[in-house]
């Protein structure tokens, strides 16, 4: 049956930045899927650790196993040290789900080295990261599914945006450029292309998130629900000739330039 | 709801064009297995009849109608005649195409007559199935437009100019209908890489996709999946949009010269 191959029954998996609303979304939809699913955040943060534990007890509803752990992503050792983990606890792992997302919006000649420095690290290095610590185990049972969800700031410039942007286009070619490397090990690597969401961040701003509303052809933003589907495509048996790609769900925003 | 339910396709009605053999043989069972009932077509009536056997095993209903679809006669005709035994069309599939006569022609060798039926099978068709098909959907507030395209849509080829052109345009097509039309039509395109249909010459004239990422060509039944995927509700917010299934192909750019370039890929 078509449907069962989107299954991810049996699978384990790990989302860093679902204390984000995407990461979120992705890890809920996985476990929904039928993954047991390990969570984790973008930064050391108490709102964010928060989050995430929530999103762990979503899990747990749904039945499925995981637990939460507050990282920072952008630290080697953590990211090591949790992908350790879910292995000892899954006994492997199947799914990695990149959701880190820092939202940084300043004038380029007003950026300090150490602040680009955070918003590349924590959007793009740790994504690097991860996935370097999961592609050891997946390379090792030749088995793997990488989804690395990025933005349509990857694709196009935004004033005041330049870190987020250069960092977010930096994910889309990591990930074509590991998806090569790692093509004949059973490892794809793809990335799902989020359009716009009311996560607060860049549309904080009541007025710009209005003129967003009407410019994009859905009079509207996603709801994180509506992108995460794309993540169970591609972490399961319904994609197996697919890699190196971006899927983008973002309500026709992308065909207007 | 879960996310799978939301793959669950029963009641749905989807046109598939060329699905005579191939992938379009391919989704036609797919999106049966997912719940829906199929218009299968194709110009050559005997090869849909093996589609809708299969359709029909899966319990569904089939209509098969022979089409040609560069006729937009023929074409109203089959969107009539679909809707008058279903009464409703959900998702149309715009899969019929190929390679035609003078594919591979140096420029000065293609004839007007070549030129004019390649883009006629790979975009005018299109076209004139989408334009008989929308009106229907406007009226319900709904529905899914799938267009077949090709690497060869987004990146060019020595001599081979029909149907590059063709399958470009096919895409930028697809991307004004979203402009047009979202959100009550969500129109997305599949770019599939090398797919040989179980065609041993094929096979061997793409050395069994040796020189892909992925070190294989790609099998029909890998479509089904991705064409149950945009026809479903999980790709709600998805439109005007190609999806590349192409072993890795196009994230490298090997696929023209047929080596990787700089590291080579592991040797066989």
């Amino acid at each position: 049956m078509v449907v069962e191959q989107f299954s991810l029954a049996g699978n384990a998996a790990l989302v860093i930045g679902a204390s984000n609303p995407l990461g979120r979304a992705a890890a809920v939809a996985l476990a929904e899927a039928g993954a047991d699913v390990a969570v984790a955040t973008t930064t050391r943060s108490q709102q964010e650790e928060v989050a995430a534990n929530s999103c762990a007890n979503e899990i747990w509803a749904l039945d499925r196993k995981g637990f939460a752990q507050a990282i920072d992503a952008a630290d080697e050792r953590d990211v090591d040290s949790l992908v350790e983990r879910a292995v000892s606890e899954f006994g492997c792992l199947d799914i990695l789900v990149n959701a880190q997302d820092l939202h940084f919006a300043q004038p380029a000649l007003e950026i300090s080295l150490a602040e680009w420095r955070r918003v590349i690290d924590a959007n793009l290095t740790g994504v690097f990261l991860a996935c370097r610590a999961a592609g050891r185990e997946m390379l090792k049972r030749k088995t793997g599914r990488i989804v690395n969800i990025s933005s349509v700031l990857a694709e196009r410039g935004m004033a005041n945006g330049s870190a987020y942007c250069a960092a977010q286009a930096g994910v889309l070619n990591l990930t074509r450029a590991l998806a090569l490397e790692w093509a004949r090990s059973g490892v794809t690597v793809n990335s799902v292309g989020a359009g716009w969401i009311d996560a607060g961040g860049f549309l904080a701003d009541e007025n710009m998130k209005r003129q967003l509303e009407r410019y994009l052809p859905y009079k509207r933003l996603a709801e994180p629900e509506e992108i995460s589907g794309a993540v169970v495509y591609l972490a399961s048996d319904a994609a197996t000739y697919l890699t190196g790609q971006v899927v983008w769900i973002e309500g026709g925003a992308l065909s207007h330039v | 709801m879960g996310v799978l339910d939301k793959l669950k396709l029963d009641g749905n009605v989807a046109v598939i064009t060329g699905a005579g053999r191939g992938l379009g043989r391919a989704m036609a069972a797919a999106l049966a297995e997912a719940g829906a009932d199929i218009v299968a077509t194709a110009r050559t009536e005997s090869q849909i009849e093996e589609s809708a056997g299969l359709v029909r095993d899966k319990g569904r209903r089939c209509l098969v109608v022979q089409c040609d679809v560069t006729d937009s006669e023929s074409v109203n005709a089959m969107v009539d005649a679909s809707l008058g035994e279903f009464g409703r069309i959900d998702i149309l599939v715009n899969n019929a195409g190929g390679a035609t006569d003078g594919f591979g022609n140096s420029l000065e060798a293609i004839t007007d007559e070549q030129w004019r039926v390649g883009i006629a099978t790979n975009l005018t068709g299109a076209m004139y199935c989408s334009r008989a098909v929308i009106p229907h959907m406007l009226e319900r507030g709904s529905g899914k437009i799938i267009n077949v395209t090709s690497g060869f849509g987004l990146r060019a080829g020595r001599n081979n100019f029909i149907y590059t052109s063709a399958k470009a345009g096919l895409i930028n097509f697809t991307r004004s209908l979203t402009m047009t039309y979202a959100p009550a039509i969500q129109a997305n395109l599949i770019a599939p890489g090398l797919f040989p249909h179980g065609d041993p010459a094929m096979e061997e004239w793409w050395k069994h996709g040796k020189f892909v990422p992925m070190g294989r060509l790609g099998a029909d039944e890998e479509l089904g999946p991705l064409c149950v995927f945009l026809a479903s509700d999980l790709t709600s917010y998805m439109n005007g949009q190609v999806i590349v299934l192409d072993g890795g192909g196009l994230a490298g750019g090997e696929l023209p010269t047929r080596f990787a370039p700089v590291v080579p890929l592991e040797s066989e």
